[in-house]
């Protein structure tokens, strides 16, 4: 039985954040009134959790997994591709960046599915644009109003955390547009780096007096109709901020703010948190300059970080629990620029890491042409990657989400 | 409601010996974003009746954004373009792209507007054009051409001070709302009732004050409004020219005629200054006699607007204690208010400026019906509350400059070079806000941000973390700002 130390009791009587005395004033957080009636849910060990780990950008599909012989590749690039010795080979004709030896090893265990040439018909090259497609699950010439992870929250009953967690946590201030839903979902954002989750710490717990003590003053029915609000969010941040510091990791990850955000998870999903959602990311993707340097710190970031979070897991018993998706808005063009980067291209490779996962290449290598420089043709719609997880993962219907059915992809 | 005053005192103006900063204060809270200041100390030297007209004078500088004129005049060309493509999936890629490129001219249009109307002299009448946006609405998703939209509510800031009868009769030959409302497949053999209906019940009387058959008379004048191009033409050969019989006066009328007899109904002289109330004042309704006596002002004015505003403005009723304080900002309020009391910019980038209202619950330029946003309340659960502290702690966090994309470098260059850009508060800022005495700073934080003074609780538990809290003082002013502008105080005008 998983340790679970922050519970509804504990809350009542903690004073220190300020919090102590709110819960017997009228206007007390609704899961507070609501669990004093119905008791404490059973936590529930089987709930499966998604983590999704955007590439903010563009990543450069080819620079990560390398078609390393064709001639075409080296034609394309002359000075950014990467030569065939230092490639770190999957089979006879794919590799991974040399960054990724933390991914490889992933790889050889059976934790990690590539899937290639990730994309969808018509792609557009805007950020702006193609992340909204990524995010809204939508054609390229729809736009759509919410977001899959959103429709996923509206549809999906048991996807609603009972125990007053947020539906989704998400790294950063931005709400993602993957969140976006017709109805209101709690959503937590957390601060990635140490020193603004502590000053975030800090403003919540002062937050929290501000609102104590506004409610023993008269206010405004609005005043306080917003009061009572506030302070059901402010409960979840309050037992965020309890379970990361009572469930602190065990292991070493990378110092840098996207290792602390997945540290953060992995504390969360450990201190019992319902949440089945959560989703950080990596930005600096876009090279459109000297990328050759830059790229490679990327890829050693992103797999020094995913590796050390499935160690995490795995440490703490709940690596069967969690599966972790990469994704890009685009990958990018085929040759390289006179920047020595690469411009906004297409389809690209994606990664899934979990124990739970099939493991192994799924998909054909990338047909490069260097007469096409448009970008890669997609072989896989990304669309089947979000129906795959939702099916197999999230267990919930994916047409409602998607609209329509999509083929599933077997990495899980 | 308990109202101290009388009706007729209600709208009576205040003197020059009664206005004091605290007032002014008020006025700019709720008539524009923020109390900046210099405009308070501005507002005290002018005395409240030319502080109210010198707020709403019409601005004169935003123009069309250069990508919303270029998808206009590529759309003009495009059919017969479209008709020189053989294949249909050649044809159909066009259109792709000339949807993107137009979707993309929508949001440089919404962010051009939010840097426009953040600037303090443009706040209070911009805010009078949202408030116009949300009586004749338009979305952009409908419409899908930003210049018709952009038209559309220049037309509104042109006719803002004007006459309404002018005003109701410009909108009905705006391109957006022809199209918005379906008046251009409105034709004399088959009158399309939606514009007509609207008129009367959004725009110009309210349910219950017009019959069916004056809608469906109604709807028979207006037909015929057609656009070429964006400009508005009336089609003769589809207009019904017969006699129409409409609040019981029988007459070949016109469409300009009925927006002229609308507004001789009694429910016409209420029903703006009712919607004004409930957006600037309280979101209850104020008992009837008070809004009788506020629309019999503004017939005898003719239905002239900026009589309407300056009388509102500067009114008793505007400034008595219980409607301070009292109305949820709206999304836009209160991310124009921030920018305004943290002396920021807007930051452009659409992406992070723009999800951040959907996730407020403002989808800016897409309202989610024609009645526009409800507001009150129901800008307030649990997802918009956290959106809304979300948005105040990104502007505490400074920008990683590395991580952006390049068409965030390129915007966030462009916006340098038109002027300045503040794009996080800084310690140093917020230092020159107040002292270092945590009582000082505490009273200041107060006056300059909230809407009205705090209880005793409050202020003591911003002076005790002020003292005691962890770190630098300049980390604990920090901390303690961002904590304030999350407290439902600040979410209140």
């Amino acid at each position: 039985m998983k340790h679970r130390p922050f519970t509804r009791r504990e809350f009542l009587h903690t004073s220190g954040g300020g919090l102590g005395l709110l819960a017997f004033s009228p206007w007390a957080p609704l899961f507070l009134t609501q669990s004093a009636m119905a008791g404490a849910p059973k936590p529930e060990k089987d709930r499966t959790v998604l983590v999704l780990v955007q590439l903010a950008g563009g990543n450069d599909g080819l620079n990560t997994c390398i078609p390393y012989e064709d001639q075409n590749y080296y034609e394309l690039r002359p000075t950014l591709a990467i030569n065939k010795g230092s490639v770190l080979k999957i089979n006879h004709e794919i590799g991974l960046h040399q960054s990724c030896a933390p991914l490889q090893r992933l790889l050889n265990d059976g934790k990690l599915s590539i899937v290639q040439n990730v994309g969808y018909p018509n792609p557009n090259r805007s950020h702006f644009r193609s992340t909204e497609i990524w995010e809204t699950a939508s054609d390229s010439d729809r736009y759509a109003r919410t977001g899959w992870l959103g429709r996923f929250f509206d549809n999906a009953c048991n996807g609603k955390p009972s125990d007053g967690s947020p539906s989704g946590v998400h790294l950063g201030n931005e709400v993602p547009q993957s969140f976006l839903a017709d109805h209101p979902h709690a959503f937590h954002g957390m601060q990635p780096n140490s020193r603004g989750r502590r000053q975030h710490q800090e403003t919540v717990k002062l937050l929290g007096s501000l609102l104590k003590s506004s409610a023993e003053t008269p206010s405004t029915p609005n005043g306080s109709f917003l009061q009572h609000t506030m302070m059901n969010a402010i409960a979840t941040d309050h037992r965020v901020q309890n379970i990361l510091d009572s469930h602190k990791t065990q292991v070493t990850y990378p110092a840098n703010a996207f290792g602390q955000s997945l540290a953060a998870i992995a504390s969360l999903i450990a201190g019992g948190m319902e949440t089945r959602v959560y989703f950080a990311t990596l930005g600096g993707f876009d090279t459109h300059s000297n990328q050759a340097g830059n790229h490679a710190n990327l890829l050693r970031t992103l797999s020094e970080g995913l590796s050390a979070f499935q160690r995490d897991l795995e440490n703490r018993r709940l690596a069967d629990q969690v599966v972790t998706l990469t994704f890009s808005e685009f990958g990018r063009r085929p040759n390289e620029n006179d920047s020595g980067g690469t411009d906004h291209g297409t389809a690209a490779p994606l990664f899934i890491m979990g124990s739970k996962v099939k493991g192994g290449l799924i998909g054909s290598a990338p047909k490069l042409d260097p007469k096409n420089r448009g970008g890669v043709d997609f072989t896989t719609d990304f669309r089947q990657v979000y129906s795959t997880v939702l099916e197999r993962w999230l267990g919930c219907p994916s047409t409602p989400i998607l609209g329509r059915p999509f083929e599933q992809v077997p990495f899980l | 409601m308990n109202i101290a005053l009388n009706p007729q005192q209600a709208w009576q103006q205040i003197s020059n010996q009664e206005w004091t900063p605290a007032q002014a204060r008020h006025l700019h809270r709720r008539a524009a974003w923020a109390a900046v200041p210099e405009q308070i100390d501005a507002a005290m030297r002018l005395g409240p009746q030319a502080t109210v007209r010198q707020m709403f004078q019409k601005p004169t500088s935003l123009s069309m954004p250069k990508s919303v004129a270029e998808v206009e005049q590529e759309r003009r060309g495009s059919y017969q373009r479209m008709r020189a493509v053989e294949s249909p999936e050649a044809r159909r890629q066009l259109q792709r792209e000339a949807r993107q490129r137009a979707v993309a001219a929508g949001q440089e249009m919404t962010m051009d507007w939010l840097e426009f109307a953040s600037s303090p002299p443009h706040a209070a009448y911009e805010k009078w054009i949202s408030f116009l946006q949300n009586i004749f609405v338009v979305s952009l998703e409908s419409v899908r051409n930003p210049a018709w939209i952009f038209e559309h509510h220049q037309l509104l800031r042109q006719g803002g001070t004007g006459s309404y009868r002018d005003l109701c009769r410009a909108v009905s030959r705006s391109t957006a709302m022809i199209l918005y409302l379906d008046l251009h497949l409105s034709r004399a053999s088959a009158p399309n009732e939606n514009f007509a209906r609207e008129l009367f019940e959004l725009f110009m009387l309210g349910e219950g004050n017009y019959t069916e058959s004056d809608v469906k008379a109604a709807a028979r004048a207006f037909t015929g409004y057609r656009h070429r191009n964006g400009e508005f033409h009336l089609d003769r050969n589809q207009q019904d020219r017969d006699p129409k019989t409409i609040f019981n006066r029988t007459g070949r009328w016109s469409g300009d005629d009925v927006i002229r007899l609308a507004l001789e109904e009694e429910a016409a002289a209420t029903f703006l200054p009712s919607q004004l109330c409930q957006f600037y004042l309280a979101e209850e309704t104020l008992p009837t006699p008070y809004i009788e006596e506020l629309g019999k002002i503004w017939r005898q004015a003719d239905f002239n607007l900026e009589v309407l505003l300056n009388r509102f403005f500067t009114s008793r009723i505007f400034y008595e204690a219980q409607f301070q304080g009292n109305l949820i900002k709206s999304p836009l309020h209160f991310h124009l208010g921030l920018v305004q009391d943290l002396q920021l910019t807007v930051r452009p980038f659409p992406r992070t400026v723009l999800v951040s209202y959907r996730q407020m619950g403002q989808h800016l330029y897409h309202p989610p019906n024609i009645r526009g946003w409800v507001g009150g309340r129901l800008w307030a659960n649990s997802s918009t509350l956290g959106a809304r502290r979300q948005l105040v702690e990104s502007l505490f966090q400074p920008i990683n400059e590395a991580q952006l994309n390049a068409d965030e470098t390129t915007a966030l260059k462009a916006a340098r070079e038109r002027g300045r850009v503040e794009l996080a508060v800084s310690r140093e800022r917020l230092l020159q806000l107040g002292e270092t005495d945590p009582e000082i700073v505490a009273d200041r934080f107060v006056q300059f941000f909230l809407p009205r003074p705090v209880g005793p609780g409050y202020r003591n538990a911003l002076i005790t973390y002020l003292k005691e809290g962890p770190g630098q003082s300049a980390d604990r002013i920090h901390t303690a700002a961002m904590a304030m502008l999350q407290s439902p105080e600040y979410n209140l005008c």
